[in-house]
C-alpha cells in the first residue's frame, strides 16, 4: 500500500514535468504514469534530524511512541542504538543522525532532554525503530507539494534514492525519506560480525 | 463380576485379551508383563482366574504356575501358549492348570475356555 | 476416535519394532557368545511373540519369517544347528527382512519377501547337517541403513513445539506479573501471582515431559550398527551401553542422531585397531566401545569412548601448520586442548594426514555445529595408544535454558549455564599480565581472563585486554566459560542469579550478529542480551591475533 502511494507521487512529479530522479530499474511501475490527481493528499510524520526537517509517509510508520529503555548492543554499528521491548516485541533502534552523519543540533529550550521518541517502522517481515529527539509532528499535504530536487542532495550524506522527494511548506523544507529503501539497503542487512 | 489377571509379556496380546474379557463382562484386575509381577499381582489382587503365557522374559510360565499354586493352591489358571508347545502345556496341566488356549486365539475360544474354567472346581 | 483395529495395529507395530531392535541387539551379542543361553532364550521369546502377534493380527508374512527364524534358533538352542558364519549371515538377513516387513505393513507396494532369503532360511532349518547344499548369497537391498526413531509418540512434535513456545511466552508474562505485584505490594495479587508461578512451572514441566523419550530408543540401534561396521572393517568390537533409561527431548535426540552415528562409525573405522595390531600392542583383541548416558539436573551427558589408538597431537599440530592455521613456533607451544580444538575447524578433520595417522575421519566440525545448534557442548579427550572419549553435554530440553545473569557497564547479559564452567571471585593481584592478556591460576590450571567491558566496549583500536589498570575495584567476579576445549574467564561488573530464561531470537537486521544468541526479557521488562559463547570466544581470539 505504501508503495502505491509512493509511485503515485513520483509519477506525479514526472507528469508535471519536474526533473525526475531516475528510479532504479527494479521498480518498473514508475514509468507507467496514471492520470495526475491534483487533490490527492499525503500524510507524513515529520521529525527533525540535525537542523533539518525530515518525514516518512504514515503508511510506513506503525506507531510513534516515547522511546522505552534501550539496551545497548556492544559491537554493532554506531547507528544501531540498541534493542528495546515494545509490547513484547524486541526491535532494533536506529539513529539516522549517526547513520547519515548529520550533526546533531541543540534542542529547543522547551524540549525535555530525557525523553526521545521512536517511530516504529514496519518493514516486510520485521519492525525497526527510528529514534528522534523532538516530538514528531503529523502533516497532511497535497502530493503535488512534494518535489524532486536533485541539486539539493549534493550537500548531504544521504544517498539520493533514499529520498522520495522534498516538500516545501511555507519557509520549511521537508525531506521525505523512503524507509523501505533505507532498510533494504545492504549495509544494514549485513551487519559486520564478530 | 469375575476378576481376571492377565499374564503375558506382549503388550499387544494383553491388550487383545483385556478387550475381549472386559467386553464380555469380566473385570481385568491386573496385567503382568513378567513372572515377578505376575506373582506379586496374584497375591495382591487375588483374582478368580489367571491367564498365563508360558514364555516370559524372567521365568518360565511353568515356574510362575508353581509359584502361584504354592501360595494359592485353589487359584484357577489357564495356560496361553502357541502351536508347538504341547509338551509344556501338558506339564502345566499336571501342575494344576485348568485348561489352555492356543495363540492365535479367537474371541469365542477364549470366552468359552474362561467361562468353563470359572464354573469348574479348581484343580489342586 | 480410533477404531479398535487401528489401535491394535499401532500397538502391534510399536511392539514389533521394539522386538526388532532387541533382536538386533541380542543377535550381535550371540555372535560373540554363541553359548549364551539367556540371550538365546530371549531371542526365542521375542520371535515367539512376534510370530503369535503377527498371526493374530493377520500379517502372515511376518509370522512366517518369524516362525522360520524361531525354528532356526530352537535348533541352535538344541545344538542341532551350528552357529556358523553362513548360518549367522542368513539369520541376520532374516532379521533384516523382518524389520522391512514390519516397517512396511502399511505399504501396499511392499512386495513379497525375497524368495532367495526364504529359501536360505528353509535350508538351514530343514537340511540340518547337510552342508553340501549351497546357501545363495542374498543381494542386500538395504545396505545404507537409515536410523529412524520409534514412532511411539502419537502426537506431532510440531504441536508440542508450539505448546512449548506458548508456555515460554506465558512464563515471560508471568514474570512480569510477579514483578508488578511486588511493586504494588497488594497481598491478594501476591498470592494469585505465586499460584500462577507454581501452575506455569508445572505446565512447563508437563509439556517438557511429554517430549521426553528414553535415550535407549537411539542407543539400542547401535549394537547392530557396530556389528555391521566392525564386520566391514574386519575389527572385533564389544559395545557397552549404559544409561538407556535417561530421558531427553525427542528433538534433541533427533538432532544428535546423525552426529552420534558419525562418531561411532569413526571410532570403529579410525579409532579402534585391527585385532592383530591390538595384540601386538598388548591389548585385548576385541576393541572396547562404550556409549554412556548420564543426567544431572538439566543436562544429559553422552560419552562415547574407545580404547583404540587415540589421536596423535603432533600430527594434528603438523597438519595445522601445513594448513596455515598456526605458525610452527606457536603450534609447538600449544597444549592438548588447544591442539585438539583444531579438529573442530571446518574441513580440518577430513585432512588425509589426520585420517591416516590420528584417525578421526570426516567432518568433526559438522558434528560440532549440530551440537552447538542446540546449545550443547562437544569436547574430547584422547591419549595416544589408549583411546579417545567424545563427550556431548546436551540440554534436556531446548526451549528453556538455565542461564547466569550479570551486568557489564550497565547492561544486563546472560550466558547459558551449559557454557559456564565455574564462577570465581579473585583478587586483582591473582591476575597476571602476560603478553597481551591476563592469566590466572585456577586449581592448578592456567586460564586466560578477559575484562568483558574492555572486550565489548573499548574502541577496537584501543583495546587493551592485557592491561590490569582498566579493571575496576580490587575483587573481580569471573565467569569461566568453556568452548571447544578452551576455557576463558570473563570478568563482569556485577553477578546476579542463575535463572531459567526463554531465549528470543533477534529479529532483522540484528539476527546476523552472531555475538548474541538472542535476547531474553527480564521480569522487569528489561531486555537482557544473551551472549553466544562460541562467537564471543572467536571474537576474543580474533582480537588477540589482530
Amino acid at each position: 500500500m505504501a508503495k502505491q502511494t509512493k509511485n503515485t507521487s513520483s509519477d506525479k512529479d514526472q507528469a508535471e514535468g519536474k526533473p525526475a530522479v531516475a528510479e532504479p530499474g527494479e521498480n518498473g511501475q514508475t514509468t507507467v504514469a496514471p492520470a495526475p490527481q491534483k487533490d490527492e493528499m499525503v500524510h507524513l510524520i515529520v521529525f527533525k534530524l540535525g537542523a533539518e526537517y525530515y518525514a516518512i509517509k504514515i503508511e510506513q510508520v506503525k506507531e510513534v511512541t516515547i522511546t522505552p529503555a534501550i539496551t545497548r548492543m556492544p559491537r554493532t554499528p554506531g547507528f544501531i542504538k540498541g534493542v528495546t521491548n515494545i509490547r513484547g516485541d524486541i526491535i532494533a533502534i536506529m539513529d539516522l543522525e549517526t547513520r547519515f552523519q548529520i550533526r546533531p543540533a541543540s534542542l529547543p529550550p522547551d524540549a525535555n532532554p530525557n525523553v526521545t521518541y521512536t517511530l516504529v517502522i514496519e518493514a516486510k517481515d520485521y519492525s525497526i525503530g527510528v529514534e528522534v529527539r523532538e516530538m514528531p509532528q503529523s502533516l497532511n499535504l497535497p502530493v503535488s507539494r512534494i518535489d524532486r530536487a536533485p541539486s539539493f542532495l549534493q550537500d548531504i550524506n544521504i544517498q539520493e534514492n533514499f529520498i522520495e522527494g522534498i516538500a516545501k511548506i511555507e519557509d520549511r523544507l521537508i525531506i521525505v525519506l523512503d524507509m523501505h529503501r533505507i532498510l533494504s539497503q545492504e549495509e544494514i542487512n549485513q551487519l559486520p560480525n564478530a | 463380576m469375575k476378576r481376571i489377571l492377565i499374564v503375558d509379556d506382549s503388550f499387544y496380546m494383553r491388550t487383545m485379551l483385556k478387550n475381549m474379557l472386559s467386553d464380555a463382562g469380566y473385570e481385568v484386575v491386573g496385567e503382568a508383563p513378567n513372572g515377578q509381577t505376575a506373582l506379586e499381582l496374584a497375591k495382591e489382587t487375588k483374582p478368580d482366574l489367571i491367564t498365563l503365557d508360558v514364555i516370559l522374559p524372567d521365568n518360565t510360565g511353568l515356574d510362575v504356575l508353581k509359584g502361584i499354586k504354592a501360595e494359592q493352591p485353589d487359584m484357577k489358571v489357564i495356560i496361553v501358549s502357541a502351536v508347538g508347545q504341547e509338551v509344556i502345556v501338558n506339564e502345566a496341566m499336571e501342575y494344576g492348570a485348568l485348561s489352555y488356549i492356543v495363540k492365535p486365539f479367537s474371541e469365542e475360544k477364549v470366552l468359552e475356555v474362561v467361562s468353563k474354567a470359572l464354573s469348574e472346581e479348581p484343580k489342586q | 476416535m480410533k477404531s479398535r483395529e487401528e489401535e491394535y495395529k499401532e500397538i502391534f507395530i510399536a511392539e514389533a519394532l521394539e522386538y526388532f531392535d532387541s533382536l538386533n541387539r541380542h543377535i550381535s551379542t550371540l555372535e560373540k557368545q554363541p553359548d549364551d543361553d539367556q540371550t538365546l532364550a530371549e531371542i526365542f521369546r521375542l520371535l515367539h511373540n512376534l510370530k503369535a502377534n503377527s498371526k493374530a493380527i493377520g500379517y502372515l508374512q511376518i509370522s512366517d519369517v518369524s516362525h522360520k527364524l524361531e525354528t532356526a534358533f530352537s535348533l541352535i538352542r538344541n545344538k542341532e544347528l551350528a552357529f556358523s558364519d553362513e548360518v549367522v549371515a542368513v539369520l541376520f538377513d532374516g532379521i533384516d527382512m523382518l524389520g522391512e516387513l514390519i516397517q512396511n505393513v502399511d505399504n501396499p507396494d511392499q512386495g513379497e519377501p525375497d524368495p532367495i532369503l526364504l529359501r536360505n532360511l528353509d535350508i538351514i532349518v530343514e537340511n540340518l547337517s547337510d552342508s553340501t547344499i549351497e546357501l545363495t548369497k542374498v543381494q542386500k537391498y538395504n545396505t545404507s541403513k537409515n536410523l529412524s526413531l520409534s514412532e511411539l509418540i502419537y502426537i506431532q512434535i510440531k504441536k508440542l513445539d508450539h505448546m512449548m513456545n506458548l508456555v515460554g511466552e506465558l512464563m515471560i508474562d508471568r514474570d512480569r506479573i510477579i514483578s508488578i505485584s511486588k511493586e504494588l505490594g497488594n497481598d491478594e495479587l501476591a498470592s494469585v501471582s505465586s499460584h500462577l508461578y507454581r501452575i506455569t512451572e508445572d505446565l512447563q514441566y508437563s509439556v517438557m515431559g511429554a517430549r521426553l523419550v528414553n535415550i535407549g530408543s537411539l542407543f539400542n540401534k547401535f549394537p547392530r550398527i557396530v556389528r555391521d561396521v566392525a564386520a566391514a572393517e574386519k575389527k572385533e568390537v564389544n559395545l557397552e551401553l549404559t544409561g538407556q533409561d535417561i530421558q531427553i527431548d525427542r528433538n534433541i535426540l533427533q538432532i544428535i542422531t546423525d552426529s552420534l552415528l558419525h562418531l561411532v562409525r569413526n571410532a570403529i573405522t579410525h579409532g579402534l585397531e585391527r585385532p592383530e595390531e591390538r595384540e601386538k600392542k598388548g591389548k585385548s583383541r576385541v576393541g572396547h566401545l562404550r556409549l554412556r548416558a548420564q543426567s544431572d539436573r538439566e543436562n544429559v551427558l553422552l560419552e562415547l569412548s574407545d580404547d583404540g589408538r587415540g589421536i596423535d597431537l603432533r600430527k594434528v599440530q603438523k597438519t595445522a601448520v601445513e594448513r596455515k592455521l598456526v605458525t610452527e613456533e606457536v603450534a609447538a607451544g600449544l597444549d592438548e586442548t588447544e591442539t585438539l580444538s583444531f579438529l573442530f575447524e571446518p574441513g580440518f578433520s577430513t585432512a588425509k594426514e589426520v585420517t591416516e595417522y590420528s584417525g578421526r575421519g570426516v567432518g568433526l566440525d559438522v558434528v560440532k555445529n549440530a551440537i552447538d545448534s542446540i546449545g550443547g557442548r562437544l569436547t574430547l579427550e584422547t591419549e595416544k595408544g589408549k583411546g579417545t572419549t567424545f563427550s556431548m553435554l546436551l540440554p534436556t530440553s531446548i526451549a528453556v535454558k538455565g542461564a547466569l545473569l550479570f551486568e557489564v557497564n550497565g547492561i544486563f547479559y546472560a550466558i547459558p549455564l551449559i557454557h559456564t564452567d565455574q564462577v570465581v571471585a579473585l583478587d586483582k593481584d591473582e591476575l597476571h599480565e602476560v603478553g597481551d592478556v591476563l592469566i590466572t591460576d585456577l586449581k592448578g590450571e592456567t586460564v586466560t581472563v578477559v575484562y568483558l567491558h574492555e572486550l565489548l566496549n573499548a574502541p577496537e583500536a584501543d583495546m587493551r585486554l592485557g592491561d590490569k589498570t582498566r579493571l575496576k575495584g580490587q575483587v573481580q567476579n569471573i565467569i569461566v566459560v568453556s568452548y571447544n576445549n578452551r576455557k576463558l574467564g570473563l570478568i563482569v561488573d556485577k553477578l546476579y542469579r542463575q535463572q531459567d530464561i526463554v531465549v528470543k531470537p533477534l529479529s532483522k537486521p540484528l539476527e546476523s550478529i552472531d555475538l548474541y544468541g538472542g535476547v531474553t526479557l527480564l521480569g522487569t521488562g528489561k531486555v537482557c542480551l544473551v551472549l553466544d559463547v562460541p562467537a564471543l570466544t572467536r571474537y576474543f581470539i580474533n582480537r588477540r591475533q589482530g
